[in-house]
């Protein structure tokens, strides 16, 4: 099917890829990651929602609230990420839409190497800020609480706020234009 | 074809996925009223979580407050500070409202009026008039505060108003009191010839939100007690009841209920607008002012029953009822027949100037249920059907204007003044309920001694009408009004306003600037501290010399609904608020050398009790 080079992708493959590198595009416009706290007297939630670019929601309540125990303030200049991911992002995109171009199926592998290991860092980036907020508390906060890290997935309590992490609609974009990057290795899988 | 569903079928989970997280399928609930399987207490109680259908707008009289309630629970809301001094919203105590309170200290709320489009409630402003200073008030229904006061010259004690005309163009402002122009000393004995009750037509400048006088009317030394503006083909037109058209100057409880007419006064406030226009009227310290017996055109009398109280248009604007107070009849006339009468110049003599029109080609019918005794006051339900308040035989009574006929009687305790239906002045009102408005409460409540609070009774008059719910009001509901609760849209917080130069929106920005004695502190309210001067020792104190003048502005940077922040200086005799977003200013001379704590007075935070800081005022040598 693919002439003498056997390890050349097909077609379809190659439309599979750039249609991955178009979602990765499109990611940029909507968040990757929220979460929502909930009070007795919050019973609406409040929002920390990050983009690749910029952070939105109720962001200074919950600043004003967590100075209550000590916690550092969210804010976009505190996460210099959101300065230059959207140029990773964008690079990503770039990519992936020359690994289509390309239909190599060698590149193609170090592009998925490339996702796993951006995904780590990303993971591992958030997980590494929720931390810092959780247990650097200021020592001088009117109301102690023992330190604590918020899942990046799932439910926390912390006082009377009970929190929600999620991933945003950017993130569940990326990890379909993930499985786009797998299928053609099913999908041609018989040329090797 | 196979190879597309596992492209599908990822595509699609993720979707899945997104929707189920981000997607609200919560479904909205609310209390339609009186469904008729309900017991009368299932129609009042609103579960927690379930927000009543209307706002009540009560007018607070004398106290020179609105108190806003919810229908059908009848729970009170909400109290407006609007004529009279408030220290739990520091309203009277603040520049603004100081500067729009003057001198006065209280007032006379009377009659509440919503601003209107097309003869509709448009939820956007209230309006209200001030019987015991003469002053009128526009109220910002997106914030529920006050906005601006008019005092309103040449004239003393605006009883008959407040009404709107179908777009909000006028709100007039008749008088109960007759004054001399310029409100100058003069014997009573030239009562008739320099006394005048002036109708003031008060225009709303809503860009600026700013009450202006258009023109003024001097009519006749009588008292003008209500009124209604026309509607639909009587939109130009309006009414107003009148009484002591003998001119009585002392115990006008006797002197003022001798002939057997007064009049209802009919005007084309478009007619006088074009009057005005064209230079037909007189300059009285800077107002425009008609004088009816010179400036012809536009105002016609009506004989009624004597000493009117109420006069209330039909919601098809064709007819206006007056209720005949001292006569036990509500009097139907048409206006179509008035515009025939005053086409044809079917005139019966005419008073101070005034034409008046033959009785007989206005009135349609007269109504006298048996018994009913002291019509006060009317409004309609969707069907156009009149309910009328009895203040004397203590009671409602349903009839239709069409026929005269009583279709329906319920007491009410006791000595209802006014009524309101939903919606019940407009051109399309809902029916459903009705709350008496009781000057005498009695024995309704628990005693507290020998004076109690009025009352407002809750009446379904979706069927038969039946009082299902009794609340206590303070005085003193005079009139009151009912809007469908989705007509009005509340904001949560204030915007921010780049462009007021005393509002500090940062806490870094917290200054106090001093020029000679002048000391402008340029501060901000968070949970839970006070910002003054951030580049102080201390940013919560503020330090001034005896006798300074000192300009306190304060900005709530909490944007977070109901966070609102209180500043009080103790023994000061100081308190102010600022709401969510909000600057306000404080102006006074510290006079007094000394310490003095300030501190917090709404609570809004866990470490409320910890909002606190100094005012330390250095003494004059």
């Amino acid at each position: 099917m693919n002439g003498s080079n056997g390890k050349k992708l097909s077609i379809v493959s190659s439309l599979l890829i750039a249609l991955s590198a178009v979602l990765i595009v499109v990611s940029l416009f909507f968040p990757w990651w929220r979460m929502i706290f909930w009070a007795p007297q919050y019973p609406e939630g409040l929002n920390i929602i990050v983009y690749p670019n910029r952070l939105e929601g109720q962001i200074d309540i919950v600043n004003g609230l967590n100075h209550y125990i000590g916690m550092d303030n969210f804010s976009e200049a505190n996460f210099p990420e959101l300065g230059y991911l959207k140029y990773i992002v964008g690079g990503l995109a770039a990519l992936t839409f020359i690994t289509a171009l390309l239909r190599k199926k060698a590149v193609l592998y170090g592009l998925i190497g490339v996702f796993i290991a951006g995904g780590l860092a990303g993971v591992y980036d958030l997980h590494r800020a929720l931390h810092d907020y959780g247990t650097n508390l200021s020592p001088k906060a009117p109301i102690k609480i023992d330190p604590f890290v918020p899942p990046i997935i799932g439910h926390n309590t912390v006082a009377n706020f009970v929190t929600s992490s999620l991933l945003g609609p950017g993130t569940y974009l990326v990890i379909v234009a993930f499985i786009l990057l797998l299928i053609p290795l099913w999908k041609d899988r018989k040329a090797k | 074809m196979k190879k597309w569903i596992p492209i599908t079928a990822g595509l699609l989970a993720g979707f899945v996925a997104a929707t189920i997280t981000f997607a609200d399928f919560s479904a909205k609930t609310n209390t339609e009223a009186a469904s008729s399987t309900k017991s009368d207490a299932e129609k009042v109680y609103v579960p927690f979580g379930q927000k009543d259908d209307y706002y009540l707008f009560a007018s607070g009289g004398h106290s020179g407050q609105m108190f806003i309630y919810g229908v059908p629970s009848m729970r009170k809301i909400r109290t407006i500070p609007v004529f009279s001094q408030d220290s739990a919203t520091g309203y009277g105590f603040d520049e603004h409202s100081k500067k729009m309170m003057g001198d006065y200290t209280w007032g006379d709320l009377h009659h509440p009026a919503f601003s209107e489009t097309k003869g509709d409630y448009d939820g956007k402003y209230m309006f209200a008039t001030d019987v015991g200073n003469s002053r009128a008030a526009v109220v910002d229904l997106k914030t529920f505060t006050t906005k601006d006061i008019i005092k309103v010259p040449n004239t003393a004690g605006p009883h008959c108003a407040a009404f709107v005309t179908e777009n909000t163009e006028y709100m007039f402002l008749p008088t109960r009191f007759a004054v001399p122009l310029g409100q100058k000393y003069e014997s009573l004995d030239n009562y008739s010839k320099e006394y005048r009750g002036v109708m003031s037509a008060v225009t709303f400048d809503e860009k600026n939100t700013k009450l202006n006088i258009a023109y003024q009317v001097a009519l006749p030394p009588w008292s003008y007690d209500l009124s209604d503006a026309g509607k639909k083909s009587s939109a130009d037109w309006a009414v107003m009841t009148t009484y002591n058209t003998e001119e009585a100057t002392t115990n006008l409880e006797i002197n003022a209920s001798q002939a057997d007419r007064d009049y209802i006064v009919l005007f084309n406030w478009k007619e006088l607008a074009k009057m005005v226009k064209d230079g037909k009227y007189e300059d009285v310290g800077g107002q425009k002012m008609i004088f009816p017996e010179k400036q012809k055109g536009g105002i016609y009398l009506v004989p009624v029953a004597k000493s009117p109280h109420g006069v209330d248009v039909t919601p098809d604007g064709k007819q206006f009822i007056a209720s005949g107070k001292l006569a036990p009849t509500m009097t139907v006339f048409s206006f179509e027949k008035a515009f025939k009468a005053v086409e044809n110049k079917d005139f019966a003599g005419e008073r101070n100037g005034i034409p008046i029109l033959d009785y007989k080609s206005v009135m349609e019918r007269e109504v006298n249920p048996e018994n009913a005794l002291g019509p006060l006051h009317t409004q309609f339900d969707e069907k156009g059907m009149a309910y009328t308040t009895m203040f004397i035989s203590s009671e409602i009574v349903k009839w239709d204007p069409k026929t005269g006929e009583t279709l329906d009687r319920v007491p009410v305790q006791y000595s209802p003044g006014h009524s309101v239906a939903a919606e019940g002045d407009t051109v399309a009102p809902d029916g459903k309920w009705l709350v008496a408005l009781n000057k005498i409460a009695k024995d309704s409540y628990l005693s507290v001694g020998p004076s109690h609070p009025e009352s407002m009774q809750l009446i379904d008059i979706s069927g038969k009408m039946k009082v299902i719910q009794s609340a206590p009001v303070d005085p003193e509901p005079h009139y009151a009004q009912m809007i469908k609760a989705d007509k009005i849209k509340t904001i949560n917080v204030y915007p921010k306003d780049e462009k007021n130069k005393d509002a500090v929106y940062k806490k870094d920005d917290a200054r106090i600037v001093r020029d000679g004695n002048e000391v402008h502190v340029y501060g901000i309210a968070m949970r839970s501290k006070f910002i003054f001067d951030a580049k102080a020792k201390r940013p919560d104190v503020i330090e001034v010399n005896q006798g300074d003048h000192v300009y306190i502005h304060l900005t709530d940077i909490d944007f977070d609904e109901d966070i609102t922040h209180g500043f009080a200086i103790n023994s000061y005799n100081l308190n102010m608020e600022v709401q969510p977003g909000q600057t306000n200013t404080m102006e006074f001379i510290a006079d007094k050398a000394g310490t003095y704590p300030i501190y917090c007075t709404n609570f809004c935070s866990a470490l409320h009790q910890e909002m606190n800081g100094y005012f330390l005022v250095k003494p004059k040598n």
